[in-house]
C-alpha cells in the first residue's frame, strides 16, 4: 500500500490549486467538500491509514497531518478574503440620486413665531397666562375703560354667542389683563398669547379669528422708560438689531398715555415705507386698576400687544393671511 | 379728517417743510395717513386770444393762426375749427408740457414745422389740460379772461397746496377741525392761533320776533341757536370756497350750504340751513323750530331724497306739524335751501353724541355731522360757528342778518378743572420735568391755569377738551407735548411674574413638539365653522347671535372638521399624502354657559413614507395601527400610564366607521378611529383617513413626568414563539389579560407578530403568533426552567382561551 503514501502529496497540491482557484464563497465551500468533506478525497485518504503497515503509519499520519494543515490553514484564509470580497458593493452607487428622506413634522408658522416671542419675554421675567376666549362684556370691554357706547361692542364688529347672558368672543388678549389682576396681588409680569375675534370678512388682511399677545407689568415705580425699554429689547430680539422703534401718541381707552409703535428696518425699506405700524402700547389707565382694586397711588404699569399674524408676514413676507388657516403642506413645509 | 397746508397757515404761522409737518403732527397723536399735492401746474400755459386765422397753403384740415400770448403775437399751426378771430383760448408755449396722465410721460411742445409751415406753441382743448371731457375742438375761455394771464390763475388755482390725511383718534374730536389742528401747531411752535375776526353786522328785524326755539328734551340737546338771514341770493360759491371744499373732498353745492359746510371743517361745528320760509307754522304763532323726539315709527325724508321710518328714540328738529331735520344727522328734503331761497334759518346746535351715533346707525346714515356729534362736539363753539356762518353768507350771499339770536342753552355747565401733581408726572414718565415747564405745556394748548404752586397746578378744561377727565389725561398731554421721543428708554427691570398657566404653555409645546417630531405638521383652524360640520361631531354646540356667514355659524366643538378642511385643501391641490395635527380650544354648551377645552386632533391620509425611487414598500397606504401607534407613542412619551383602548360600536351614519376609546381608569379621554369613507368622499378624500382626537388639557393634568431608572439586564433572555388557533373574538387584549392571569414569573415580555387567516384556518377562527422572553434578573435560565415556565403558560392559554397551538 505503499501508493497511498505516495497519493498524499499530488492529491494535497491539487486540492491546494482547488482552495486557491475559488473565485467566491460557494466555489470554495465546494472544494473543501470534495476534499475535505466526510466524503471528500482527503478524507478517504486519512481513512486508508489503517490499512497501511504499522512502521509506516507514523510517517504517513506525519505527512497527512502536515498536509491537512497546509489545506485548512488556506481554506481559512480563502474564506476571509472572499467574505469581504462578498461584502463589497456589487456596483458602483450613484451618489447624486436622491436619499431616503425622513418626514418631518412642522411647527405652524403662528406657533414658532409666538413660542419666539414667549422666549424672548421670558429672558426678562415675563411668564405666560391664559384666559377663556368666550368673554362677558366686562372683561373684554368695561374693566378696561371702554366707552359703554364704543362700536367695538357692537355687534356689527363683535361676535356675541347666541345665548342668554350673551357672552361675546373677545376682540383682544386684554381681557386677560382684568383676569390675571383679580386673581393676583401686584407684581404683574405677564404675557398673554392667543386667539381673538372680529368679526370681519376674511381677505388677504383680515380673518375673524387671528392672534394677538399681549404683555403686562405691573409693580412700584414702573415707567413709560422701562415700556420703551422693554418694547424695544424685544423687537430687537424678533426683529434684528438693526430694527428702529418710534414711539407716538395715540389712544386706546385702557392705557393712558397711548402710543403707536411703528418700527424701521431693511424689511420695511424692501416695502417702500420708512415706518410700519406694529404694535400698541401705554401706561395701564388709573381707571383700571380701579376696577381690579389696585390702588393707582401706589402700582403703576404698562400693557402693551399686537398682533402675532402681522409680525409673521412681516418677518417671512407673507402677503394673505389666509394662507395660516389654509394648512396647505406646501405653506407649511416653508417655515 | 383732511386738511391743507395753505388752511393751516391761515390759522397759524409755522415755516416747516411738508415733511416737518407731517412728522410733527405725527408724534404729537395725529398720525398722517396721506400727503397729496393738488393744484398748480399748467406751467407754461397761457390765456392766449387767436387775431387771424389763415387756410394752411398745403393742408385742407389745418389753419394758420397768428395768436396774442399777452407778450407779443406767434404763429400757431392749427387742426381745430370750433374757434373763431377773437376767442380766448389756452395755449401752450415750445418748451412746456401738457399735464401728464397718472403713467405717461409728459408731452412737451417744440417749435416745428408743420406741412412746411412754422409753428411756435400749441392751443389745446380741455381733455388735452385735463380740464374737461371735452377733445372736440380747443377750450373756448371766458371772453373776459386776460390775454397773457397764467391758465392756472385763470381756473383759480394758482396756487400749490398739500392736502394732509390724518387719522383722528375717537378721543380727539377737537382734531376734526382746522383750527383744533393749528391749536396744536400754535402749541408747538409758540405761535398764536390767528382766530378770524368775526364780526357780522346785524341789521332790522329781531330774530325773536321771526322764529322761535323749543327743546323738548334737553338730555339731548343741551344748546340750539337759531340765527336768520333775509334776502340771500342762492347761487354758485366763488371760486375760494368751492376750492377750499373741493380740495379736501367736500361737493360744493351753494353758497349757502358751501359756508355751513366750511365752518364745520373750520371749527368742526357741524351748522345746517333751512328755508325759514318752508317751516309750516301753527295758527297765527311764530314759526317754532321744536326739538323733540320722533314718534314711533313717524316717517321722515332726509334731502339726499331717502325716506326712514323713526323710532322714539330718534331727536328729531321740527316745526309745529312735522319734522324738517334729522338732529345731527341729515336735513329734510321738505325745508332743504333751494334756487328761490330768500330767508336762511341758520341752526347751530349740540346733540348728545350716543343718540346720534344711535340715530345714524339704525338708519345706516353717515354724515360729516354725525360723525362729529358721535364723537362730542363743543357746546360753547356754536356761538361763535353761527356768527361765523353768518359772516360768510353775508358776504357770499348777501343778504341781512338779522338782530340777535335765539339761544336755547339748558344744558350750560361750568368749566371743569383738574389738578396736575408735577411729581407724578415725573414718575410715571422716569424722568424728571421741571415744574413750569409742565404748567407751560399745559399752558401752550389753552389749558388756564387757574390755581398753582410748587408741587401742582389746577387747569380749566375747555368744553372742546371732552377727553381730559383726570390727572392722568393731563400727564398724557405733557408727554405728547414734552415728546415721547426724548423720553429715555430704560432697560428691563423689577420682578420676575408668576403664573400658573406658565407651565401648561409649555406642556402644550412639548406635546407639539413631540407630534411634530414624528413627521406630522402643525395646522391651525378656523374656531368658528359651519353648524353643518359641526353636528357630524357633536349634537350640540355653541352659536353665534349674528354669524358673518352660514360657514362660519358655531364655535368648533371638535377640531375634527377643521382638520377635514385641512385634507381637503390639500388634496384638491394635489397633495394626497397628509399628516396633520392641531392644538386648540374646542367649546361646549354646558347649561347656557360654554364650556372651553383644549384638544389635540389628528389626521391622517395618503402614504404612509414619502415616495421613494427604490423599494417594494413605495406606494403603501397608511392604516389604522400606524395612528394607533403614533399615538400610543404620544402617550408614552408625554407621560401617561396605563392607558387602554375600547373598542367601540359605530352607528350606521356616524363619524367614524370603526372607532376605540382611550380610557384611563373610568376616564375617557379621546377617540380614535377610520373615518366613515362616505364623509371622505364629501371631502374629496380618496383614500381611508384615519383621525384622533385627545382631551388635552386633561392629559396635562394626568402626566406623570417623573421617571426613574432600571438597572439593565445582567442575564440573558430566552425565546420561545408560538402559533396558536383561536376564535375570531379573542382580542389581543385577550391574550394579554391570560398571559397576565398565568402569572409567570420569568416571563419578561409579550409580543404579537403575526396574525393570519385563511389557508388552513378555519372559518371564525384566526392564527395568532406570539414571541414570549423569559428572563430572570438574578441568574441564566436554563433551558429546563424556561421549557418549564413556558409549559405552563401555553397549557394556561389553552384552557382560557380555547387556544389550539400549531
Amino acid at each position: 500500500m505503499s501508493g497511498m503514501l505516495d497519493q498524499i502529496d499530488p492529491l494535497t497540491e491539487e486540492a491546494l490549486q482547488a482552495l486557491q482557484a475559488a473565485g467566491n464563497l460557494s466555489d470554495l465551500d465546494a472544494a473543501r467538500v470534495k476534499y475535505l468533506g466526510v466524503n471528500g478525497q482527503f478524507t478517504a485518504l486519512l481513512k486508508q491509514m489503517g490499512s497501511l503497515p504499522k512502521d509506516q503509519r507514523p510517517e504517513a499520519g506525519k505527512r497527512i497531518n502536515i498536509a491537512k494543515n497546509k489545506l485548512e490553514g488556506l481554506l481559512a484564509k480563502q474564506k476571509e478574503v472572499l467574505e469581504l470580497a462578498a461584502c463589497l458593493p456589487t456596483e458602483p452607487t450613484d451618489f447624486t440620486l436622491p436619499g431616503r428622506r425622513p418626514q418631518l413634522g412642522k411647527l405652524h408658522p403662528l406657533t414658532q413665531v409666538t413660542e419666539d416671542i414667549v422666549r424672548s419675554f421670558r429672558k426678562i421675567g415675563f411668564v405666560v397666562a391664559d384666559g377663556p376666549e368666550v368673554e362677558d362684556e366686562y372683561h373684554c370691554f368695561d374693566a378696561l375703560n371702554t366707552p359703554a357706547d364704543h362700536p367695538a361692542r357692537d355687534s356689527q364688529d363683535t361676535f356675541y354667542i347666541n345665548t342668554p347672558n350673551r357672552p361675546l368672543l373677545r376682540t383682544h388678549t386684554s381681557s386677560v389683563q382684568i383676569r390675571v389682576m383679580e386673581n393676583q396681588p401686584p407684581p404683574i409680569r405677564i404675557i398673554v398669547p392667543g386667539r381673538v375675534y372680529r368679526r370681519d370678512t376674511a381677505d388677504a388682511t383680515h380673518n375673524p379669528t387671528f392672534h394677538q399677545i399681549e404683555g403686562l407689568y405691573v409693580d412700584r415705580n414702573v415707567t413709560l422708560g422701562d415700556m420703551k425699554g422693554t418694547v424695544e429689547f424685544v423687537f430687537k430680539e424678533l426683529l434684528g438689531k438693526d430694527v428702529k422703534l418710534r414711539f407716538r401718541p395715540h389712544y386706546f381707552s385702557y392705557t393712558e398715555p397711548s402710543l403707536e409703535i411703528d418700527f424701521s428696518s431693511a424689511l420695511t425699506r424692501k416695502m417702500g415705507k420708512e415706518w410700519l405700524e406694529i404694535a400698541g402700547c401705554g401706561m395701564v389707565h388709573p381707571k383700571v386698576f380701579e376696577n381690579v382694586g389696585y390702588n393707582p397711588e401706589e402700582w403703576t404699569g404698562w400693557a402693551f400687544g399686537f398682533g402675532i399674524e402681522r409680525i409673521a408676514m412681516i418677518r417671512y413676507g407673507i402677503n394673505d393671511i389666509r394662507l395660516f388657516y389654509e394648512n396647505d403642506l406646501r405653506f407649511l413645509n416653508q417655515f | 379728517m383732511k386738511v391743507t397746508v395753505n388752511g393751516l397757515k391761515q390759522y397759524v404761522d409755522f415755516d416747516w417743510t411738508v415733511e416737518e409737518l407731517t412728522e410733527r403732527l405725527t408724534m404729537l397723536g395725529l398720525e398722517v395717513e396721506g400727503v397729496e399735492t393738488v393744484g398748480g401746474g399748467y406751467d407754461g400755459i397761457v390765456v392766449a386770444e387767436v387775431l387771424e386765422s389763415k387756410p394752411h397753403p398745403d393742408a385742407d384740415k389745418l389753419s394758420v393762426c397768428q395768436v396774442a400770448d399777452g407778450q407779443g403775437t406767434r404763429q400757431i399751426v392749427c387742426g381745430a375749427k370750433n374757434f373763431k378771430v377773437g376767442d380766448k383760448v389756452p395755449m401752450i408755449l415750445p418748451g412746456s408740457s401738457l399735464p401728464a396722465k397718472p403713467g405717461e410721460k409728459p408731452f412737451t411742445i417744440k417749435v416745428g414745422k408743420l406741412r412746411g409751415v412754422e409753428s411756435c406753441g400749441m392751443m389745446c382743448s380741455g381733455s388735452e389740460l385735463g380740464v374737461t371731457e371735452d377733445s372736440d375742438g380747443l377750450m373756448i375761455l371766458d371772453a373776459n379772461a386776460t390775454v397773457g394771464q397764467p391758465f392756472a390763475e385763470y381756473l383759480g388755482c394758482a396756487e400749490q397746496d398739500v392736502v394732509l390725511d390724518l387719522e383722528v383718534t375717537p378721543n380727539r374730536p377737537d382734531y376734526n377741525s382746522v383750527i383744533g389742528i393749528a391749536r396744536e401747531i400754535a402749541a408747538l411752535t409758540g405761535n398764536p392761533l390767528k382766530w378770524p375776526e368775526v364780526d357780522p353786522a346785524e341789521k332790522g328785524e329781531a330774530v325773536e320776533s321771526l322764529v322761535s326755539v323749543r327743546i323738548d328734551d334737553a338730555e339731548k340737546c343741551p344748546r340750539y341757536q337759531a340765527r336768520v338771514i333775509k334776502g340771500v341770493k342762492i347761487g354758485p360759491s366763488p371760486n375760494w370756497l368751492k376750492q377750499a371744499l373741493e380740495k379736501v373732498g367736500v361737493r360744493s353745492i351753494s353758497n349757502v350750504v358751501d359756508v355751513t359746510n366750511f365752518v364745520m371743517l373750520e371749527i368742526g361745528q357741524p351748522l345746517h340751513a333751512f328755508d325759514l320760509n318752508l317751516l309750516k307754522k301753527s295758527g297765527n304763532n311764530l314759526p317754532t323750530v321744536v326739538v323733540r323726539t320722533a314718534s314711533d315709527k313717524e316717517p321722515f325724508t332726509t334731502l339726499d331724497d331717502q325716506s326712514h321710518e323713526l323710532d322714539s328714540e330718534m331727536l328729531l328738529i321740527a316745526d309745529e306739524t312735522q319734522g324738517i331735520a334729522l338732529a345731527g344727522v341729515m336735513g329734510g328734503l321738505n325745508t332743504e335751501i333751494n334756487d328761490q331761497t330768500t330767508d336762511v334759518l341758520l341752526e347751530s346746535a349740540c346733540f348728545h353724541p350716543g343718540n346720534i351715533r344711535r340715530t345714524s346707525k339704525l338708519l345706516e346714515l353717515r354724515t360729516d355731522a354725525s360723525y362729529r356729534f358721535e364723537r362730542g362736539a363743543d357746546v360753547e363753539i356754536c356761538d361763535w360757528a353761527s356768527r361765523r356762518a353768518a359772516q360768510l353768507i353775508l358776504a357770499t350771499a348777501g343778504g341781512t342778518l338779522c338782530q340777535g339770536v335765539v339761544d336755547v342753552y339748558p344744558g350750560k355747565t361750568e368749566p371743569q378743572t383738574i389738578a396736575l401733581r408735577y411729581a407724578k408726572t415725573d414718575a410715571l414718565l422716569g424722568i424728571s420735568i421741571p415744574a413750569e415747564e409742565q404748567k407751560r405745556l399745559l399752558e401752550s394748548i389753552e389749558l388756564k391755569c387757574v390755581e398753582s404752586d410748587a408741587t401742582s397746578c389746577k387747569v380749566q378744561i375747555p368744553t372742546y377738551r371732552v377727553d381730559l377727565k383726570r390727572e392722568i389725561d393731563l400727564i398724557e398731554e405733557v408727554t405728547r407735548l414734552y415728546g415721547v421721543d426724548r423720553i429715555p428708554s430704560t432697560p428691563p427691570r423689577g420682578a420676575h411674574g408668576s403664573n400658573e398657566f406658565d407651565s401648561e404653555h409649555d406642556q402644550l409645546m412639548e406635546a407639539r413638539q413631540l407630534l411634530t417630531s414624528m413627521g406630522l405638521f402643525e395646522t391651525q383652524g378656523q374656531t368658528l365653522i359651519a353648524e353643518s360640520d359641526a353636528k357630524r361631531v357633536a349634537n350640540d354646540c355653541v352659536a353665534l347671535e349674528y354669524p358673518l356667514s352660514s360657514d362660519m355659524n358655531v364655535l368648533r366643538p371638535s377640531l375634527l372638521p377643521g382638520l377635514l378642511d385641512v385634507l381637503r385643501h390639500n388634496v384638491n391641490h394635489r397633495n394626497t399624502d397628509v399628516a396633520v395635527f392641531e392644538v386648540g380650544r374646542v367649546f361646549l354648551p354646558d347649561e347656557n354657559q360654554t364650556r372651553e377645552s383644549r384638544r389635540v386632533a389628528i389626521a391622517w391620509t395618503g402614504s404612509r413614507q414619502l415616495v421613494f425611487w427604490k423599494g417594494g414598500a413605495k406606494a403603501e397606504k397608511v392604516d389604522v395601527f400606524d395612528l394607533k401607534g403614533l399615538v400610543d407613542t404620544f402617550l408614552d412619551t408625554f407621560g401617561i400610564r396605563g392607558f387602554s383602548w375600547r373598542t367601540e360600536t359605530c352607528e350606521q351614519n356616524e363619524f367614524f366607521v370603526e372607532k376605540a376609546s382611550l380610557c384611563l381608569g373610568k376616564n375617557v379621554l379621546g377617540t380614535i378611529g377610520q373615518l366613515m369613507p362616505l364623509i371622505a368622499r364629501d371631502y374629496d378624500i380618496k383614500d381611508s383617513v384615519f383621525m384622533a382626537e385627545l382631551d388635552l388639557e386633561r392629559l396635562v393634568a394626568m402626566r406623570v413626568s417623573s421617571r426613574s431608572f432600571k438597572a439593565l439586564p445582567a442575564y440573558p433572555s430566552v425565546r420561545r414563539d408560538i402559533a396558536m388557533l383561536v376564535d375570531e373574538t379573542t382580542t389581543h387584549a385577550d391574550v394579554n389579560q391570560a398571559v397576565k392571569k398565568a402569572k409567570i414569573n420569568q416571563l419578561d415580555s409579550v409580543e404579537v407578530f403575526d396574525i393570519f387567516r385563511g389557508k388552513n384556518v378555519p372559518e371564525g377562527k384566526k392564527s395568532v403568533a406570539y414571541t414570549f422572553v423569559y428572563r430572570d434578573p438574578e441568574t441564566t435560565l436554563t433551558d429546563n426552567q424556561v421549557n418549564k415556565a413556558h409549559d405552563q403558560l401555553v397549557q394556561h392559554l389553552q384552557k382560557a382561551l380555547g387556544a389550539e397551538m400549531r
